[in-house]
């Protein structure tokens, strides 16, 4: 299991390394791609808080989401 | 009316031409219509193993969530959203661990079922500008035993070139809970807690299909942090959390698809750590969309956890929620646009283990498998 996670964690590095220095520059009109929904950071406002609450409710962690929300429902 | 979705428009760049790094919900322009949606949403934990219970039933949690939503523009330059959320609660959940026959921790759990609603009420108001925008957040949150008030600003502005965005955010929130003495004995009458929250992150388009993003948190809490309804239970009155976050988008022309990849480190002043990763796939059909998911998060335990809890430490607790563990995820979304109406079903099943966990600990008894399945619809109008 441990194998796995580090292979996943492995895969992403270079992803985000080659992101981080790799800058091409884009005009205006060459962002459609980047307007799909499919870009987008979330699944959607209502999702997002939703599955927010739900995980941080049940795991000890919480935030990296931006600001936070109100209220427990958490037994 | 332009679509961004269709082919048509990606391929021209209409409305696009002042796209931000950070896009979706944070567009520097009001929303073009008025949004009125509906979703409903069934959450389900599974029962316990009978051999892990000492006591009590196995069942636990069931909840029912609702929530309602109007979104709308207001003149040239603000947006206004009201959120409404019900939550209906019913179900058991473990009351302490103690020592089986076996020899093996096993749970005690709450008996009767407990039947609790919560409602949240939030409004959201939204300032845009050329280079950005701003939003206030108001949010009350009411149930039998919690009550909570949150505030929340967030503000984020773009680069000349709109390739790069900051964005930054802090929330305060104002939590009162007075336990329900029914069930189980419970120790305090009424307690409070204040939790202030901030955000840091940009985000940096990298190539007409490529954007990244980075972000840091820190989130502070102060007040009545244990759980009243486990007999054995006692925590800090401060807790200090950090997070470091990261995510990465990339679109497949070729398969009008989209890669999601994001990762998220969280440390804190309890002594736990953890690491999230998550990866999505967004296959855009024609109307419709199909957007897979798979979610690993592994925890280690906070340093007052222990199976069993320790009553002589000044610290202590044996919540689950607190052990050393990974929990696997995964989930579908499927969403479709008819017009003007949209909607969307989702389905996604979690399941924990000590055994999954990246870090050292002992195997808590009574972590929870879920899954949870959501159906939605939404109208938009002139």
């Amino acid at each position: 299991m441990k194998t796995v996670v580090l292979n996943i964690a492995l895969f992403m590095l270079p992803l985000w390394l080659h992101g981080c220095t790799a800058i091409e520059p884009v005009s205006a009109w060459e962002r459609g791609y980047l307007a799909d929904p499919a870009m987008q950071w979330d699944r959607g406002k209502r999702e997002a808080k939703f599955a927010g609450h739900v995980y941080t409710s049940k795991e000890a962690s919480s935030g990296g989401a931006g600001a936070a929300g109100g209220g427990c429902g958490c037994n | 009316m332009l679509r961004t979705d269709s082919r048509l428009v990606r391929s021209l760049g209409a409305t696009l031409t002042a796209l931000p790094a950070y896009q979706s919900a944070l567009a520097d322009a009001p929303p073009a219509f008025t949004e009125v949606g509906l979703r409903y949403s069934h959450y389900s934990e599974d029962s316990l193993p009978e051999e892990r219970v000492i006591f009590g039933s196995p069942s636990r949690y069931d909840i029912d969530v609702t929530q309602l939503w109007i979104e709308a523009p207001v003149g040239g330059a603000w947006s206004i959203a009201l959120d409404v959320q019900n939550d209906a609660m019913s179900g058991a959940s473990p009351w302490f661990v103690g020592l089986g026959l076996d020899g093996e921790p096993g749970v005690i759990m709450s008996g009767a079922s407990i039947e609790d609603n919560r409602v949240e009420v939030g409004v959201t108001t939204r300032y845009f500008w050329a280079d950005g925008n701003a939003g206030l957040a108001i949010s009350h949150s009411e149930e039998d035993d919690y009550e909570a008030l949150s505030f929340a600003f967030d503000v984020a502005w773009n680069s000349a070139d709109n390739s790069r965005t900051w964005t930054a955010s802090a929330s305060s929130s104002n939590d009162n809970v007075s336990p329900v003495k029914e069930r189980i004995p419970v120790f305090i009458d009424e307690e409070s807690l204040n939790t202030q929250s901030m955000y840091f992150g940009v985000s940096q388009i990298l190539s007409q299909t490529k954007i990244v993003r980075i972000g840091l948190s820190y989130t502070q809490s102060e007040g009545y942090l244990t759980d009243p309804y486990k007999f054995a239970d006692r925590r800090p009155d401060t807790h200090d959390k950090w997070t470091l976050s990261a995510g990465y988008r990339q679109f497949m022309v070729n398969m009008d698809a989209a890669l999601q990849a994001d990762y998220r480190y969280y440390h804190d002043d309890w002594g736990t750590d953890s690491h999230t990763i998550e990866i999505g796939w967004h296959q855009n059909l024609g109307k419709h969309v199909l957007a897979p998911y798979l979610r690993y998060y592994t925890q280690g335990e906070a340093d007052f956890f222990s199976p069993i809890a320790d009553r002589s430490q000044p610290f202590y607790a044996d919540d689950y929620r607190l052990s050393s563990y990974g929990a696997l995820t995964a989930g579908v979304r499927w969403t479709v646009q008819f017009g003007d109406w949209g909607i969307e079903a989702q389905a996604e099943r979690y399941r924990s283990n000590n055994d999954w966990s990246l870090f050292d600990g002992d195997a808590a008894p009574a972590l929870v498998d879920f899954w949870r399945a959501t159906v939605g619809l939404s109208w938009r109008f002139d």
